[in-house]
């Protein structure tokens, strides 16, 4: 019953006025407002509805994007409090994702970020260090070098993901039908058999690298000379992260090496390696663990060529050393549920669950059980070698055994930048334009102006 | 009498001055409406202009004397001029090679795709199919950056096409994009060729403009055509010059695309040019100050170099 005919009154007819110019532009925002609160980004936090986690990755291609869909899947099937969603963007694209993201005020809760960028992450106060009872975790569950990848400043920031150890990869018939008997353990034997194996036509045209350097990219140029480096001892960052210690003798030593090879024709610098080696013209080269996934897809029957050693040493009786990158999962400062998403990380990473297709009772962390599907390694080795069995690839072998020696790539606040200015001076240093007391001077002094600012 | 008739005038036409002045007050009412709504219909072009221009400039110049790393806006730490004395300070790079470097490459630019341009455009004007000639010579425009740039890159590759062509020839290989010395003009030949296809568009329809009784006249003073390209074409091609000029030396300046894909600026630093290091500085540093630094030290160099063109076409007695 209206209220006219509950009175009694007549009124006139009025016309339908609908909804006024006024009313509207005060509903307007309301409205925006409302949908805006409503919309599923980190759930509405209401007591109970889902907490909605959002986690920014790399993995962006159809593998590793299904690899992780995986056991997030797991998570949201079974934790009905607790809701992650993956993002992810291409590599090239994910530090300036978190740059803009976290400037607009919408950073993912959780985030993948490569461990060389973690100190500039921290300086910007983008990664939250973890909680005591997971750093605790992360320090027991995996090895020396993950860990450092990890911290900043001896502080834990995340659960480290995949690791990637640098080994030597060479050609065996390459190094067969030049007479080796074997890979080189040592420097001498390694410029020996880079020399025997190099090969060029008459015009100058590398046929066969006897040693592959390469200026393909940052990590392939700078990640092949800090093996070596470390296989010598020396370090690039110094222990304080306020200078750089390049300019040493192990420094001075790799260094001189390179310049050997480039200059006796045994490297062409010019040449992509990852091309070049799957093609049979390269005979030995620096190379990560992840390659192996890529050369066995790529090469096909001729990956029983391919073998791994670790990376050679200056002399036989030196201690063996590697480099060590790698990626980690960290949980954002700005995060509104920092302790649901540590949570997830440590069910994600640390718990155990068995594993499809291996032996009876194996089990392994799912990031593991993860990496190695997409065959990438983690920094746990006891995953590793359950996952890896007795009749696994015998090449992941060395990057597996590397993860006990590596050194990790320094993050300190600066390094993409050292990293940048290393790269150019050993391509300076490969294409003649510096010589090796130069490239290592110029190294230090734009190092350290970089790495020594006070941010 | 002033004093005497002054008072009388006013005194004499109060009310007249008043309807004048309501007159007045009214056309004045409708002015500022008239503004107001001249403004209204301006709002959306001023907004676009404030949002997209004058907020970016001024963030630009804010970052620029302030240290920032890109994550937090209340992060923002004002550093005075520190950024720009930084730029030019010992041992930086940013004003050689990477300022020298883009300079090099916009001027070898210019210099390459307008001479090449100005002889197919005056070529093409003396032939059939002209509209089929200037579309194939466009194709590299619409082609996108990535893609020009690595099938040149595997051109100039040691087994790539150039060095089959130079073996052919009994000539050695050239590593074109591994050697400091080559690297630089190998980019710049791919810029050129890439950018040679809009300044033969322009020229041709400069070209088009010349009235054909110039050159009817100067045929029948029995003029070769070494003099009727340097007396006629030339000088009547130069509004046409300048345009193409300008425009491909501000491309120049500021293009980086290739050069990622083709060299990522090395060896060592020998293709690095300026808006290269600004990208690099912001986006993988985390160093905004020193790219918006960057950013406006190269500005100054774009207006410079563009008022420089002006100036010398304007006294040659082209008015831009």
């Amino acid at each position: 019953m209206t209220p006219a005919r509950r009175t009694g009154v007549i009124r006139p007819p009025t016309r339908p006025r609908g909804l006024s110019r006024r009313h509207f532009a005060l509903a307007l925002p309301s409205a925006l407002l409302a949908s805006g609160c409503a919309a599923p980004h980190q759930g509405t936090g209401r007591p109970g509805d889902p907490i909605v986690l959002t986690l920014l990755s790399h993995y962006a291609s159809g593998e590793l994007k299904a690899a992780l869909q995986g056991p997030v899947d797991e998570w949201n099937a079974t934790h009905d409090r607790v809701k992650v969603r993956t993002k992810a963007v291409e590599f090239t694209d994910l530090l300036t994702t978190f740059m803009v993201r976290q400037a607009a005020g919408q950073g993912a809760d959780i985030l993948h970020p490569y461990c060389l960028w973690n100190g500039q992450l921290v300086r910007a106060g983008v990664l939250r260090p973890a909680p005591p009872e997971h750093a605790e975790e992360i320090r027991r569950g995996y090895g020396e070098a993950a860990v450092g990848a990890a911290s900043v400043g001896g502080e834990v920031y995340g659960y480290p993901t995949e690791m990637q150890t640098y080994a030597l990869y060479y050609n065996k018939r390459l190094l067969r039908e030049a007479g080796a008997a074997g890979p080189p353990h040592t420097w001498r034997e390694l410029e020996e058999t880079a020399y025997r194996t190099a090969r060029r036509d008459r015009y100058g045209n590398t046929l066969v690298q006897g040693f592959g350097l390469s200026t393909y990219d940052d990590s392939t140029t700078v990640g092949q000379t800090l093996a070596l480096l470390n296989a010598a001892g020396g370090r690039f960052v110094a222990a304080d992260g306020r200078s750089t210690a390049i300019d040493s003798p192990a420094g001075r030593a790799v260094f001189g090496l390179e310049h050997r090879l480039v200059t006796r024709g045994a490297s062409a610098p010019g040449v992509n390696v990852y091309q070049a080696f799957p093609s049979g013209q390269v005979a030995m080269v620096v190379g990560a663990g992840w390659w192996t996934g890529s050369l066995k897809s790529l090469m096909g029957s001729a990956y029983r060529d391919v073998g791994v050693a670790p990376v050679p040493v200056p002399e036989a009786h030196d201690e063996r050393a590697t480099l060590c990158t790698g990626f980690m999962l960290g949980v954002n400062t700005a995060s509104r549920f920092p302790r649901e998403a540590w949570q997830f990380l440590s069910w994600l990473n640390a718990r155990k669950a068995g594993v499809k297709g291996a032996s009876k009772g194996a089990r392994a962390t799912r990031m593991s059980t993860l990496q190695v599907s997409v065959g990438s390694l983690t920094g746990r080795a006891d995953d590793m070698r359950t996952l890896l069995g007795a009749g696994g690839d015998p090449n992941l072998r060395p990057f597996l055994d590397a993860l006990a020696y590596a050194v990790p790539e320094p993050n300190v606040p600066g390094a993409q930048q050292a990293k940048s200015l290393l790269r150019k001076n050993i391509e300076a240093l490969w294409t003649g334009q510096q010589s090796v007391d130069e490239a290592l001077r110029t190294t230090r002094r734009q190092v350290d102006q970089e790495v020594a600012r006070s941010w | 009498m002033v004093n005497t008739l002054a008072p009388e005038t006013t005194e004499r036409a109060p009310h007249p001055t008043r309807a004048a002045a309501g007159a007045l007050g009214g056309r004045g009412r409708a002015r500022r409406r008239q503004a107001v709504v001249a403004y209204l219909f301006l709002a959306p072009a001023l907004l676009f202009f404030a949002v997209f221009l004058a907020l970016p400039l001024g963030f630009a110049l804010l970052l620029s004397m302030s240290r920032w790393t890109g994550f937090d806006l209340g992060d923002i730490d004002p550093v005075g001029l520190d950024n720009f004395t930084g730029l030019f300070a010992d041992g930086s790079t940013f004003l050689t090679p990477i300022l020298t470097n883009t300079l090099l490459f916009a001027l070898g630019t210019v210099a390459l795709a307008l001479a090449g341009s100005l002889l197919v455009a005056t070529c093409i004007d003396k032939l059939r199919f002209q509209g089929l000639w200037r579309t194939l010579y466009f194709l590299p425009i619409v082609t996108t950056v990535v893609a020009v740039g690595n099938v040149w890159k595997y051109m100039y590759e040691p087994g790539g096409l150039v060095n089959g062509v130079l073996n052919a020839l009994g000539l050695g290989s050239v590593a074109f994009l591994q050697d400091p010395d080559t690297a630089l003009p190998a980019v710049v030949v791919v810029q050129a060729w890439a950018s040679v296809g809009s300044a033969i568009l322009v020229l041709t329809a400069g070209l088009k403009s010349i009235p054909g009784s110039y050159y009817e006249a100067a045929a029948l003073d029995g003029a070769g055509p070494g003099t009727v390209f340097l007396r006629i074409t030339l000088p009547l091609l130069r509004p046409a010059l300048l345009f193409v000029c300008v425009t491909q030396f501000l491309t120049g300046l500021q293009s980086f695309a290739l050069i990622i894909v083709m060299t990522k600026g090395g060896p060592g630093d020998a293709t690095d040019v300026a808006a290269l290091e600004m990208y690099r500085q912001a986006f993988s540093h985390g160093d905004w100050g020193t790219a918006s630094a960057a950013a406006f030290v190269l500005f100054t160099v774009v207006l410079a170099i563009t008022l420089a063109q002006l100036w010398i076409f304007r006294r040659k007695g082209e008015d831009a």
